[in-house]
């Protein structure tokens, strides 16, 4: 009992000291080095009147802050999902729920746009959240019908698809230039966030996460199945309704301002479980938290800084990392039987 | 009589003209039975007859579709939340597949009706899910990885479980499915122990020698057969309560699982391998 206590600490000490180490990183690097010191500096006197102050309080800061609490988010989403459909593959991209959001902002963007309406983050989160709800209220829809999780993923990753189709066909056809906007928002990005964005972000993140917090008792009672979870006092109907709402808020809200991000919410709970060696929500759901800042914001740095100064869709980076991940989860489990 | 057993509920698990099934159909009807505290009770009938069914309705699982499910003269939708673990534990047939948990973590999820907001364990709770497992034998199973272990030992880590969770009641679904000959006997020794400190017991059995052996009443679930049968309706309804003398005398074991008379007692007279 004692050893696992210090693993839990160990871990949570790990992943502090990398995401520290991952913000310094994401704030010195770029077109423009700025040494460690001279971001202290910054930091410390509020200076954003030098040109390196600029670029790290209006440009880098809010990046930064937003690759992180929406990392943490897709992670945390993930892990819900998973506990819902007690399927370790389940995740808001495979699921279509970020591609059912990206659908709905899409529409909302172009319908505003022609219509000579400023778009605000407040239109687009709940556009996001709609989307979301309305995939996921499909793959549940389909989940009445088909019992096996298998074939409800399957749904998922088909929905996925469906809707990236005809948001591409919408964005091939939209007239204004703005689209170019949207061609880049759709591709999934951290990049031209801002303060009163991360503003946004962040009190939908924090109150979120606050309510997933509530839920580990529940949701560790719910890893037992569901009969017995009901015999310990879990109101199932309730318990379900309040995990569909807090996943698809948190997806949503990265949907709404970076666009689709792929295998977060697969990899990071996965990774998190094994550092941990626990799936005990209480443990994992700040774990997972913590996880995605620091995945994320490691994908964040290697997208704007591989190929600068071309910017990698971050998508592409998280798959990168992510799918092995599942690759080696899926070989893994097989090997067990 | 309905009444009476109302009167009769206050230290008992009652069923009062329960109707049970699932959606729009009805597997069993009007069925009356009662546990009392130290009491073992056991379903025995025929596959599809309904223990299951009627099982879970008692669990709370599946909403009853008549009558009332009484705990301790308290209906059981009033009962709120943790109050239901606290009356009434749980094992089931259904398998679990836990994650990256030990042994004694599962078995330890049995405390949770007495925990707080974030369900952190106490001292006090960890050892009781240590006497559980002590009690049938599975401590040295404690730090053992819960999916790396056999199907039998997986069945006693939930029975601890059950035990820990500190029910007066105790329901249990085919408990014995898992086990080789020695657990099922060890099983029962644990039940007899548990109804001895004055925990009521009710469980559905295939083996009728066991259930003939360890209960203290036999509840016999019969399903419909010919076609008059049919005609009435109902698929299954409770046939017989009894002590086990009374089901196991005459040919009507024979009867309720449709053989032909005498079938089950030349089985039993054959089957006594061991001639004193």
């Amino acid at each position: 009992m004692q050893s696992r206590n210090g693993r839990y600490i160990t871990g949570f000490v790990l992943l502090a000291a990398a995401l520290v180490i991952l913000l310094l990183l994401n704030l010195m690097t770029g077109s423009v080095m700025i040494p460690a010191g001279e971001i202290v500096q910054i930091l410390r006197t509020g200076d954003n009147a030098s040109k390196a102050g600029v670029i790290v309080s209006q440009i880098r800061m809010p990046r930064m802050l937003a690759a992180m609490l929406l990392g943490g988010a897709l992670a945390v989403s993930g892990f819900l999902l998973q506990t819902y459909f007690q399927n370790p593959i389940a995740g808001p991209f495979v699921l279509g729920i970020s591609s059912g959001a990206k659908l709905v902002v899409a529409c909302v963007m172009i319908g505003c746009l022609t219509g000579g309406i400023q778009v605000s983050s407040g239109m687009m989160v709940i556009a996001a959240f709609a989307g979301s709800l309305a995939s996921m209220g499909v793959v549940l829809l389909a989940g009445i019908r088909v019992k096996s999780m298998s074939v409800l993923v399957i749904c998922g990753v088909m929905i996925g698809y469906i809707c990236s189709a005809i948001t591409e066909f919408l964005v091939t056809f939209a007239e204004d230039s703005n689209i170019v906007n949207l061609h880049n928002w759709s591709m999934g990005s951290f990049s031209g966030i801002e303060w009163h964005e991360v503003a946004i972000i962040s009190v939908l993140v924090v109150v979120t996460m606050i309510g997933v917090m509530m839920l580990a008792k529940p949701m560790s009672a719910f890893q037992m199945g569901e009969m017995y979870a009901a015999n310990s006092g879990v109101n199932i109907r309730r318990f379900r309704i309040f995990l569909i709402l807090f996943s698809s808020m948190l997806s949503a809200c990265v949907t709404a301002f970076a666009g689709p991000v792929s295998f977060v919410g697969i990899a990071v709970p996965q990774l998190v479980k094994r550092l941990f060696s626990t799936s005990r929500p209480l443990i994992v759901i700040p774990g997972c938290f913590l996880g995605g800042c620091v995945f994320c914001l490691l994908c964040d740095l290697i997208a704007r800084t591989m190929f600068a100064p071309t910017e990698l869709s971050i998508s592409s980076v998280t798959a990168v990392f992510g799918a092995p991940v599942v690759i080696w989860m899926l070989l893994k489990r097989r090997a067990r039987g | 009589m309905k009444s009476d057993a109302r009167v009769n509920a206050a230290g008992s698990f009652t069923a009062v003209e329960v109707r049970a099934g699932y959606a729009k159909k009805t597997v069993i009807d009007q069925v009356n039975l009662e546990v009392k505290r130290g009491e073992i009770v056991t379903l025995i009938g025929p596959n599809g007859s309904g223990k299951s069914t009627l099982l879970k309705t008692m669990t709370g699982w599946l909403d009853t579709q008549g009558g009332s499910i009484l705990i301790e003269g308290r209906n059981m939708q009033e009962l709120k939340g943790a109050d239901i673990g606290k009356k009434m534990a749980l094992l089931l047939t259904e398998k679990i597949k836990p994650e990256l948990m030990t042994c004694f973590d599962v078995v330890c999820t049995g405390r949770y009706p007495y925990t707080g907001r974030f369900g952190i364990l106490s001292e006090k709770d960890k050892e009781i899910a240590a006497d559980a497992m002590k009690m049938v034998h599975i401590f040295e199973l404690a730090d053992r990885d819960f999916e790396q272990t056999s199907d039998g030992q997986k069945q006693r880590v939930m029975l601890a479980r059950a035990i820990c969770q500190d029910a007066p009641y105790l329901l249990l679904d085919e408990p014995t499915t898992f086990l080789d000959i020695n657990y099922k006997l060890e099983l029962m020794e644990v039940l007899k122990a548990l109804a001895k400190k004055g925990t009521g017991i009710l469980m559905s059995l295939h083996e009728l020698d066991l259930a003939g052996m360890i209960s203290d009443k036999l509840v016999c679930v019969r399903s419909r057969r010919s076609e008059e049968e049919a005609a009435a309706g109902v698929q299954s309804w409770i046939d017989r309560i009894g002590s086990p003398e009374e089901i196991f005398s005459g040919n009507y074991l024979d009867e309720l699982y449709g053989m032909a008379p005498g079938t089950y007692r030349r089985f039993a007279h054959e089957s006594r391998i061991f001639k004193d």
